[in-house]
């Protein structure tokens, strides 16, 4: 049975588009046949992140307009079997669409694909609301400080408003060598405020700027460790039990640098 | 761990503590939609009915609203020095 996730958080700039492009590769890298669709209209870069934007032809919003068939939007991702992204408009507004065709829309694509991700925009207004109209569920994408837990405490009540199921949490940029000197709220804080099941945490590393300027999802790389954390979060999602969390406080310093040498560095997990 | 190695050193509280207080109290003006100075005043409207009926302990005394699971509950602790001997209101 095929699924929609809208992948959302309020604040913007806390990973919403990383997350889904990573997680979108994940899923396919793990069988799955998976469309990511852009919703931020206007605002574009789910493209980018994936490193298709010169394969644009047409958009979601010619799709709902019929100036073409749903299938000539969709671009194939070349390098993993079954992903393909839908753009979004870049000169148009979130006005364009209304949640009753995205909701069209995503039925379509449910019928072609197992996994229908949707990357939400930022706030809380029309394309928040386009986003969520079609899917099944939300993953909550949120970092450790003040400002994007606020927004995603506000986000969940929203989310709980149009009637979707209890929403899942992504603790992005998280950063563990802050965490261990208590300048940082650990993953027990913020699953404390926000009271939603916990469904990953990725950490905060260089991997990120480097894969987003390359248009190569961090994801691709079988020796990151923030790829191996959305991975993991891949296989949550594809119903796989008790998947470990990363132990990622290896990740820096001397201790870490060397378990990575020794080849048995991002691979290891804490029960 | 590392809270009691703090402790030990006396080192100054982990920033942390304020990200989660300041949250806390956000959430809630959030959610009831209430400033903190209209909290301000009911705490004091508050007050001063009880001051009515009994003698308290302003200093002491705390009106707050406090974020449970799935609720939000007022929670008042308001030390009574003495009962105020009068008649009730006819």
């Amino acid at each position: 049975m095929s699924e929609c996730i809208v992948v959302t958080s309020g604040k913007g700039g806390v990973g919403k588009t990383t997350c889904s492009a990573n997680l979108g590769v994940a899923l396919a890298m793990q069988g799955a046949t998976v469309a990511v669709v852009d919703a931020d209209i206007g605002l574009r870069n789910l493209d980018v992140i994936l490193g298709l934007e010169n394969r644009i032809v047409y958009d979601l919003v010619h799709v709902i307009e019929g100036e073409c068939r749903l299938k000539q939007a969709l671009i194939r991702d070349k390098r993993v079997e079954g992903l393909y992204l839908l753009p979004a408009a870049q000169t148009r507004d979130k006005n364009a669409v209304t949640p009753q065709q995205m909701r069209e829309l995503v039925t379509k694509l449910k019928d072609e694909f197992d996994y229908v991700l949707v990357d939400c925009p930022a706030g809380i207004e029309q394309g928040f609301k386009n986003a969520v109209a079609g899917a099944d569920r939300a993953v909550i994408v949120t970092t450790p400080e003040v400002s994007a837990i606020r927004d995603a405490d506000r986000i969940i009540g929203m989310v709980e408003a149009a009637e979707l199921p209890e929403p899942n949490l992504i603790i992005n940029r998280y950063r563990s060598k802050m965490v261990s000197k208590g300048d940082m709220m650990n993953k027990e804080d913020i699953l404390e405020i926000l009271a939603i099941p916990l469904l990953g945490i990725v950490p905060d590393h260089e991997d990120i700027i480097i894969s987003a300027n390359r248009g190569v999802p961090a994801v691709f790389d079988e020796t990151s460790v923030v790829g191996e954390a959305f991975r993991r979060i891949g296989r949550r999602i594809n119903g796989e039990p008790n998947v470990p969390e990363l132990d990622f406080s290896e990740g820096n310093g001397i201790w870490g640098t060397m378990k990575r040498w020794m080849g048995f560095g991002t691979a290891q997990g804490v029960a | 761990m590392t809270q009691l190695l703090n402790k030990i050193l006396n080192r100054k509280d982990a920033s942390k503590e304020d990200a989660k207080q300041r949250l806390k109290v956000l959430l809630i003006h959030d959610q009831v939609d209430l400033t903190p100075a209209q909290l301000d005043a009911m705490q004091e409207e508050i007050t001063a009915v009880i001051q009515k009926y009994v003698e308290i302990d302003r200093d002491n005394s705390v009106v707050r609203l406090e974020r449970g699971d799935d609720r939000i509950a007022l929670i008042s602790s308001v030390p009574v020095r003495r009962v105020i001997e009068r008649a009730l209101p006819a």
